[in-house]
């Protein structure tokens, strides 16, 4: 057995993985959601549609202008660990209602917005930009799971080969944020079939979700094969080799990508029970032009990677 | 790439202890290691009280002899004239500092710190040397005149010369003739201390004198006997607060000054503690135009050897060297930040906050600094959710934030000048701008992750910040930093092998302490 289950630590991921694989010049195209946002439209993978963006304090007046739309995400393009996302819900007379049900003037929402603007919420405080995009409706299966917001699944790509994967859903305590320290619960799915397993919460290991009781394990992850093609295909676009992909599966629209992250975290391993290296050591054996082989190939590779690790 | 990393550490820490090395080698100047060697740090502190008159003090310096090294002075002036000559009276040159003022009405202090290396010295006197008849005709020309009598030092005095032809009969050996004199000024003369030295006249006979006394006696018996010899006066080193000059002799005999010591009872050696300070029956201090004079010595050893090379932090002048004090500790708080952050994995507000604390509880003691930084944190957070309730935009806020923070500085110094709590008043070095950004953090934190998650931040830059005061505190860490700061390219080394640890962070230990059980519930 490997030491403590292979635990991959952030000291490693950072000197081994993110630091190797991922170049510094390319970190742009992820931290601004923006910029993901267009490479994935300009390459048709399924992304929630932007509806417009903010850049400067006088462009604040748009939100004004939003006559028809009722249900729309802010966001700012630079944000960090969910930081300073803004769902609003409906429109109650000259309010507007946000996911967790608080009703907001338009001055509590311009000030959201500004504050995005002057870097609240960016990687390192820089000036930032804002941007209203579609409001993402849960698919029907997750409804008996998820408290309130949107489950997203992250998925984890070294070298463009899918390599873990946790399905997060979003509780009372993390405010219908998919963040696990944030106290949402991740599970681990099944890399072979999108099956789901155990959890955890809040560094605790669980079976049932904390809010609503249901069972967590046994869920088979809908469009699983799609989300897997998805993923090596937008591993080409971004050459990013340690990489983290959250989908989100709309109701209507499936699958679609909700943005990317170089620094992906590590709880990823509490909730699959296993640590990442063992997986990690795996692709690595299988030499050294990985990155270069076309995607179906590179999808073989992590049933490959599964089949020597025993996991299947 | 590790490899890579580990051989540039490597080189580093060799580059520094190869640095460290030579300078400690080649820094001592004349003083070779294999003499027992004893390093002191000695203040002359000089209290000077004027009453409306231009005053001057004449202080003799120590210089480097053969057996002793000054390095590392420093002068506090406190505004007046300074300035170094060498001196030639009762032909030898001393080394004088003189401090002028002008019409000086109240009180100075002025403050001359010097370090010194000194090594004990033991000579052999040579026996095959004799008494010349005509003694000026043996020595060099620069020697002759220490053959003459002086003021002080009666060596042509009838009463004297009888008494010397009683004590020494008809001996005519150099060696024999000196262990006389010594034998009788050593068990003749009894040693009090008193104000002010008799001559050697009054010594004589009196046969009660104090070092200066029996110095000036012995010297005067060793001139009579054709024996060139001098006075020496000089400091005897202890850790102590002292007033107490010492005077001793020195002979020359067989083309050497050798040391005598009646009081103490050195024949013919020189013990390591006995600072050299000035040749001849000298003064060590005098001034003009003073009401009232105080001078005392402060000694303590020295943990450093001379290394005071050009290239060295001593020759900062000594106001900015406080300034470099704080410098050197940046990096070693650094380190620990890294430390702490790379190996055990404890959340600070940052890289930098830690440190800068740390530094600031060196100034204000570490109870204080703590409280008024919870306090002016908490303080900070209640008015920033106020200004978050006004809906103020960011930078404005944040500048607000500043201001506020310095209002409180400003209140805890008048707070603490009321209370007569002079540690206080140096709140004022409080790193203001780095509170004001760890009330952001803390406030930013506290909404977008929840109170624990801010506390714990705010508890781990604590945590960090106090073991980085601590080991800021060591005394010799500070020193060794401040006297080889080559030192940090052994820091840098360790940062760098810090920059490739790849082990697991003790805290994720305790984060995913969970794959404990797993093992148990479901073998692999």
């Amino acid at each position: 057995m490997t030491f403590f289950h292979g635990l991959l630590g952030m000291n490693r991921r950072n000197a081994c993985y993110t630091l190797v694989r991922n170049k510094r010049k390319l970190y742009p195209l992820v931290d601004n959601k923006l910029l993901t946002k267009q490479l994935l439209e300009d390459h048709s993978i399924p992304t929630p549609v932007l509806y417009f963006q903010i850049r400067h304090i006088f462009e604040l007046k748009f939100l004004r202008e939003i006559k028809h739309l009722k249900e729309f995400v802010i966001k700012p393009a630079r944000g960090a660990e969910g930081r300073g996302i803004l769902v609003i819900v409906d429109r109650v007379g000259k309010h507007w209602k946000t996911a967790s049900g608080a009703l907001l003037t338009t001055d509590d929402v311009e000030y959201h917005v500004s504050n995005i603007l002057a870097g609240l919420y960016s990687l390192g405080g820089v000036d930032d930009e804002v941007f209203i995009e579609y409001f993402v409706k849960s698919h029907p299966l997750f409804y008996s799971l998820a408290y309130q917001g949107v489950p997203d699944i992250r998925m984890i790509l070294y070298r463009g080969v899918p390599t873990m994967a946790m399905l997060r859903l979003p509780t009372k305590e993390s405010g219908g944020r998919a963040n696990l320290h944030q106290g949402a619960v991740g599970v681990g799915i099944d890399m072979y079939e999108g099956i789901t397993h155990g959890g955890v919460h809040k560094n605790k290991l669980i079976e049932r979700h904390p809010d609503t009781d249901a069972l967590i394990g046994g869920v088979r992850i809908p469009f699983w094969k799609t989300i897997l093609e998805t993923s090596v295909r937008t591993f080409d676009l971004f050459n990013l080799g340690y990489i983290g992909i959250d989908f989100v599966i709309d109701s209507s629209l499936g699958p679609l990508i909700l943005e990317l992250n170089a620094r992906p975290g590590l709880s990823i391993q509490l909730a699959n029970h296993e640590g990442l290296l063992p997986r990690l050591q795996t692709i690595d054996s299988f030499g050294p032009d990985v990155e270069e082989m076309p995607p179906e190939k590179r999808l073989e590779l992590t049933q490959e990677m599964l089949v020597k690790i025993k996991r299947v | 790439m590790n490899r890579k990393v580990y051989t540039v550490s490597a080189v580093l820490i060799a580059l520094s202890i190869a640095l460290v090395i030579a300078r400690i080698i080649y820094g001592g100047q004349s003083i070779r290691p294999e003499f027992n060697q004893e390093c002191w740090r000695v203040s002359l502190i000089m209290e000077l009280t004027g009453n409306a008159e231009r005053a001057k003090v004449r202080v003799t310096l120590p210089q480097d002899t053969d057996r002793q090294t000054i390095y590392n002075e420093h002068y506090e002036n406190a505004e007046t004239n300074f300035y170094i000559r060498m001196r030639k009276s009762d032909f030898t040159e001393n080394r004088v500092g003189f401090w002028r003022t002008e019409l000086l009405d109240g009180d100075k202090t002025i403050k001359y710190t010097f370090s010194t290396q000194l090594r004990e010295l033991v000579y052999g006197i040579p026996t095959n040397l004799t008494l010349s008849k005509n003694p000026a005709g043996m020595y060099p020309a620069d020697i002759q005149p220490w053959l003459n009598p002086s003021s002080e030092i009666q060596s042509g005095d009838e009463e004297l010369r009888n008494r010397l032809s009683k004590i020494i009969g008809k001996d005519k050996s150099i060696h024999s003739v000196v262990r006389k004199i010594y034998d009788f000024v050593r068990g003749e003369v009894k040693y009090q201390s008193e104000k002010g030295s008799k001559d050697a006249k009054l010594a004589l006979a009196k046969l009660v004198a104090d070092c200066g006394g029996q110095a000036r006696l012995f010297t005067a018996f060793c001139r009579a006997a054709g024996i060139p010899s001098r006075c020496v006066g000089g400091l005897i080193l202890k850790p102590d607060v002292k007033k107490i000059t010492h005077l001793w002799c020195e002979c020359y005999i067989g083309g050497k000054w050798i040391p005598f010591d009646t009081v103490n009872g050195h024949y013919g050696s020189i013990p390591a503690n006995y600072l050299e300070i000035y040749r001849g029956d000298y003064a060590l201090i005098k001034h003009t135009g003073l009401s009232r004079f105080n001078y005392y010595f402060v000694i303590r050893h020295e943990n450093i050897p001379p290394v005071d090379q050009p290239g060295s932090l001593y020759v900062i002048p000594l106001h900015f060297q406080s300034l470099v004090q704080v410098l050197i500790l940046i990096p070693l708080g650094a380190l620990v930040v890294a430390f702490m952050r790379v190996v055990v994995g404890i959340p600070t507000f940052g890289t930098f906050a830690p440190i800068l604390l740390a530094l600031a509880f060196r100034e204000v003691s570490l109870w204080v600094g703590l409280t008024c930084v919870i306090s002016l944190v908490f303080l900070g957070w209640i008015l920033r959710s106020v200004l978050d309730y006004f809906k103020i935009l960011i930078i404005p806020r944040l500048s607000i934030m500043v201001t506020l923070v310095v209002i409180f500085v400003l209140a805890i110094m008048i707070i603490g000048f009321h209370l007569s709590h002079r540690k206080m008043l140096y709140v004022s070095l409080f790193p203001i701008i780095i509170i004001t950004w760890m009330i952001e953090r803390f406030a930013v934190l506290q909404i977008e992750d929840g109170t624990p998650s801010a506390l714990i931040a705010a508890l781990g830059t604590a945590v960090v910040a106090i073991l980085a005061y601590y080991l800021m505190e060591v005394e010799l860490i500070k020193i060794y930093l401040f006297a080889f700061p080559e030192l940090f390219l052994a820091i840098i080394a360790a940062l760098l092998m810090l920059g490739r640890y790849t082990g697991i962070r003790l805290l994720e230990f305790w984060r995913f302490k969970e794959f404990l059980t797993l093992s148990r519930k479901k073998p692999q």
